[in-house]
């Protein structure tokens, strides 16, 4: 049984294109099996556009779930991304 | 990460889509994944050219290999054409997948250090992903 962990964000501004791909980079360097889900919906943090398709907008509660040899370290530099990525304006 | 990353080449009828996607991808991605464009004819129409496609191939190639994705149909037909005499085949997969889409994923996933069959299938699955 890998050993799984889960945290929650509540976004600062809309997941756009731009952070969605800085999410799914980041999200593609680790072994471990990642998904976000935000409003009811799940998708693989490693695809860019299911995180897009998302459609997550700020104010949003979002959670950041892995499971996995490396799945601590994920979960902690995917919600850092999110913290970061999604504080920067634009599309 | 200290090995190369998979290159990009996107091949359309249109030079300003070609280029269009690339720039999306690139910001999309982080701008560290080499994405080359090669749209339009050699005189600047609608359509593919063979030079240009073989050009891109070589510039975007670091040694990870590079992964092609055509627009429409006949944008295969001269990928194809240009592999068939180009000096290391093995080097280059065409993906089938949308071109928007799948130059997103299929970037997104070279600048996560995905090796080119990860990337080739990136461009691919991106027609699953539903937008609404």
């Amino acid at each position: 049984m890998p050993a799984s962990f889960e945290q929650a964000i509540t976004l600062a501004g809309d997941l756009h294109a731009r952070p969605a791909g800085a999410l799914a980079v980041a999200a593609g360097r680790f072994a471990a099996a990642i998904e976000v889900t935000a409003g009811g919906h799940t998708a693989d943090a490693k695809s860019v556009l299911g995180v897009m398709g998302l459609g997550a907008t700020s104010g949003q509660h979002v959670t950041v779930s892995a499971a996995g040899p490396d799945a601590q370290e994920a979960v902690a530099a995917l919600i850092a991304v999110l913290s970061e990525a999604t504080k920067v304006a634009g599309p | 990460m200290s090995t190369a990353t998979v290159g990009i080449v996107l091949v359309s009828h249109s030079a300003e889509l070609a280029e269009g996607a690339a720039n999306l991808a690139a910001q999309v991605s982080g701008g560290t994944v080499t994405i080359v464009a090669a749209g339009g004819t050699d005189d600047g129409r609608l359509g593919t050219s063979a030079a240009k496609v073989e050009r891109a191939l070589r510039q975007a190639d670091h040694g990870a290999g590079v992964m092609v994705l055509p627009d429409l149909g006949s944008a295969v037909l001269v990928v194809k054409a240009v592999l068939e005499d180009f000096s290391d085949p093995g080097s280059v997969l065409l993906a089938d997948g949308p071109f928007v889409e799948g130059a997103v994923a299929a970037t997104v996933t070279a600048a996560a250090g995905g090796d080119l069959k990860a990337v080739a299938a990136a461009a691919e699955e991106a027609r699953h992903a539903r937008k609404l």
